[in-house]
């Protein structure tokens, strides 16, 4: 399996070679053949890395430990459920988990497009494909290779972290490389516009569902990132702005901003060339993203090993960065267009804003991340930039961002009346101030907290007022009855209120890490058998220890009893695991979770004569950052799912 | 409605004044070891750590906290002790300002380029849609008709 594993992965490196060769053939000669022959060959490419990483998954379930990169994340005790899943818990796993998957999305864009005739486009569509899976597939086979083998089978694996055993960081990962990879598809046509100087919209129309299901893909990759944090490393909170994280983070913005202002080029035909730069920047931070994991150039915990991968991908990045920034100086004319806009008082002039906010947010992100770099270059010392550097700094860009957030769909496209402006204002505007003044006299005083709820409301409000106006226009069109014609609202326009829902999941989001990070109650206490500590409204008591044996983990758990004003109201089991092949233990947070608050319990200690040490949180509103998620990502779907007449057409 | 808005507005201030705040927070364990990295975890945030080196960090930060030293005077022994790089947050002077200030004088670069391009593109739409023929130029429409066509039209709007 090991040789079938190579020879996949090499033969996939030799044919997208091949389709490069064959695609800039096809350019030379005007000849479409062998553009054809081309797209062949990225078909070939899937087969084969689809080939490799069926060998890769079979080695991880095997137990072939003469596999290098098998015997570092697996053992015999793992589950099966983490074997197979382990494939991506490295470096090299993760590599070939890239390529496979651009392997798979460049044939599905060859099916897609299977019934429209090939154009100039189109081999600089697959070229730019070609030519990403075809470094990804060089990095595979001359830097770093799955398949290496040790030359002598060990007894077992090293085993995979204990940390990455669990189903959040089963999920974040790939979901993750799937939004990076996604935004290959429209960086491809993006640079096919440019190169044949077809730069209307209709590279960003053919586009659309790949730029949304991308941004969904690293939403969702974000979100269980936050959430693997949370329930998994123990300390109570869900984003610490590492590195990778903010490298995540900062793509998302940028694909943000794209969304946003991809609408205006398509309903307005302006800001090609700042589309096009925001796309080339997507993708050159997704990139960089992966290289960020991979380099070890940053201190981070999701530094899975320094390797000499760093070069490669500084040399893939300059290459591309370089190549689009000279691409659009090149179609600049052709990309420039007589920007006219109405009035200031437009949607378009507020998603411009909206831009400018989401780009400096990203700027602060990335400028803060790399700043250590910066200054050990400049002064010598190597300052480091955690989370109060930024919470300080994209705290109140945030808040302005979601005061955009709310003004952006009250304000028309092309030009809005001061009549128009104060009729769609008012009601969100007063039920904002009920919302912030309501919060006042139940106490609330932090600034930061008292302005993210009152926008929140704000925001929140205009959604509704919006969807309530166009469910009520159709109950008086149609006679139908408020459930119906809310339902057909949504569905039949369900671009626009996708959206919407994407904006609530926002605030839901707001209110979520407000809650939690501004009213938050700590305590640590060591408790003998019997005792209780008290936190907030809650009462927990320490009644029972039991040890028992699961799957490749020793349980160490201390019973917590939970008690509301003397009234038990449930049961927290905090753990400390002892896996097989680990080094140190692990806490396991034991979590009560309603919609109101969160109890939060990890055990740090045990001591010899049974006593166990705990640290409680209660966080507030907490859970409100994951329905945020899920609701923006329905949201995120619901805009993409076809008109019928779309899915009809052949 | 206006007079609702300033209604509600002015209950909100007064409400502001009079009615007691919730008592502050007294200072937590988590809230200064958001400050540290762990001297024994290179790289390691205090609140993720948990090895000895971080449990004696956390053990003096309680200890500290005991005897009533703010979070700036827990962060600044621990400074002293381990240096500079023990905290999670560039002190804010010399060289390190430039984190701080840079992405606001991003921002404001960016906003104000926005600011001129919406100008310049506003300007320019507003001489296409002068009437070339001011004999030819439609008749005002009656506050009614104008508010339908508007509200029909934003009906229309299907994107975001």
């Amino acid at each position: 399996m090991v040789t079938f594993g190579n020879l996949s992965q090499f033969g996939a490196l030799a044919f997208s070679l091949l389709a490069m060769v064959l695609l800039v053939t096809g350019v030379v000669r005007n000849d479409l053949r062998w553009v054809r022959a081309g797209k062949r060959s990225l078909v070939g490419v899937a087969v084969l890395a689809t080939g490799a990483s069926v060998a890769l998954g079979y080695l991880f379930l095997t137990d072939a430990f003469q596999v290098e990169y098998v015997a570092s994340y697996s053992d015999r005790a793992l589950p099966v459920f983490y074997k197979a899943t382990a494939f991506w818990a490295g470096q090299k796993g993760s590599l070939l988990f890239w390529a496979w998957v651009l392997s798979l999305f460049s044939a599905l864009v060859i099916h897609n497009n299977r019934r429209e005739p090939d154009t100039r486009a189109t081999p600089y569509v697959y070229l730019v494909l070609a030519g990403t899976l075809a470094f990804f597939l060089f990095l595979l086979c001359a830097v770093t290779n799955p398949f290496e083998t040790l030359g002598f089978v060990p007894r077992d694996g090293q085993g995979l972290n204990p940390m990455l055993q669990n189903p959040g960081m089963v999920f974040h990962p790939p979901t993750l490389f799937l939004g990076y990879i996604g935004f290959t598809i429209p960086f491809a046509y993006a640079v096919a516009a440019m190169v044949t100087g077809s730069t209307d919209a209709s590279w960003i129309r053919k586009t659309r569902a790949w730029n949304v299901l991308s941004w969904i893909f690293l939403t969702v990759g974000i979100i269980l990132g936050g959430q693997w944090a949370y329930v998994e490393l123990g300390w109570g909170g869900y984003w610490a702005w590492d590195p990778v994280e903010n490298a995540s983070f900062i793509p998302w913005l940028t694909s943000t901003a794209f969304i946003h202002t991809a609408i205006i080029q398509e309903r307005r035909g302006i800001m090609k060339v700042w589309n096009m730069s925001l796309i080339l920047l997507t993708f050159v931070l997704c990139i960089f993203g992966t290289y960020l994991v991979r380099s070890g150039v940053l201190q981070s915990v999701h530094d899975f090993g320094a390797t000499g991968l760093g070069g490669y991908f500084l040399v893939f990045i300059a290459v591309t960065l370089l190549g689009g920034i000279y691409l659009i100086a090149e179609s600049y004319g052709e990309l420039k267009t007589p920007g006219a806009l109405e009035s200031y008082l437009s949607r378009e002039s507020t998603f411009l804003f909206n831009n400018v906010i989401l780009l400096a947010l990203a700027f602060a992100t990335f400028f803060g991340t790399v700043f250590p770099l910066i200054s050990e270059a400049v002064t010598g010392n190597k300052v480091t930039v955690g989370p109060p550097f930024f919470n300080m700094v994209n705290t109140p860009l945030f808040l302005v961002l979601l005061l955009i957030t709310g003004v952006c769909p009250l304000i028309g496209w092309r030009k809005a009346s001061p009549a128009n402006l104060r009729r769609n204002f008012l009601r969100p505007a007063v039920a904002a101030l009920v919302a912030g003044g309501a919060l006042v006299a139940l106490g609330v005083r932090e600034p930061y907290a008292l302005v993210a709820f009152t926008l929140a409301g704000f925001v929140a409000a205009t959604i509704v007022q919006e969807f309530v106006t166009a469910v009520g226009s159709r109950r008086k069109l149609t006679g139908e009855s408020s459930l119906i014609a809310g339902f057909r609202v949504l569905w039949r326009m369900r671009r626009r209120y996708g959206g919407h829902l994407v904006h609530l999941g926002l605030v839901l989001i707001v209110v979520g890490i407000t809650g939690s990070s501004a009213y938050k109650l700590e305590t640590q206490a060591t408790l003998a058998r019997g005792e209780a500590l008290h936190i907030g409204r809650y009462e927990l008591k320490y009644e029972d220890f039991k040890t028992y044996q699961k799957f490749n983990r020793t349980v160490y758990a201390a019973v917590l009893g939970v008690y509301n004003g003397g009234e038990r109201i449930g049961q927290l089991d905090a753990e400390r695991r002892y896996y097989v092949n680990a080094r140190q233990p692990t806490t396991e947070v034991a979590l009560r979770s309603t919609l109101v608050e969160d109890l939060y319990v990890t055990m740090p200690g045990i001591g010899r004569t049974g006593e166990i040490t705990l640290k409680v949180a209660v966080n507030p509103l907490l859970i409100w950052i994951w329905i945020g998620g899920g609701v923006m990502v329905l949201g995120g779907v619901l805009a993409i799912i076809p008109s019928r007449k779309k899915r009809r057409a052949p | 409605m206006t007079r609702n808005v300033v209604w509600f507005a002015a209950l909100w201030l007064l409400a502001a004044t009079i009615i007691p705040a919730r008592p502050a927070l007294a200072l937590t364990e988590t809230e200064v070891a958001e400050g540290l990295l762990c001297y024994a975890c290179p790289g390691e945030p205090l609140t993720a750590d948990r090895c000895r080196g971080g449990d004696q960090m956390r053990a003096t930060i309680r200890r500290m906290i005991a005897e009533g030293k703010t979070k700036q005077e827990i962060l600044s022994y621990f400074a002293q002790e381990f240096g500079e790089d023990i905290l999670t947050y560039p002190p804010k002077r010399g060289f390190n300002l430039v984190a701080y200030v840079g992405p606001f004088v991003g921002l404001l670069v960016g906003a104000a380029v926005a600011a001129v391009v919406v100008r310049r593109w506003s300007s320019a739409g507003r001489r296409r849609s002068e009437p070339r023929d001011p004999g030819s130029a439609p008749s005002r429409l009656d506050e009614k008709t104008r508010r339908r066509i508007e509200e029909e039209l934003s009906h229309l709007d299907e994107e975001a």
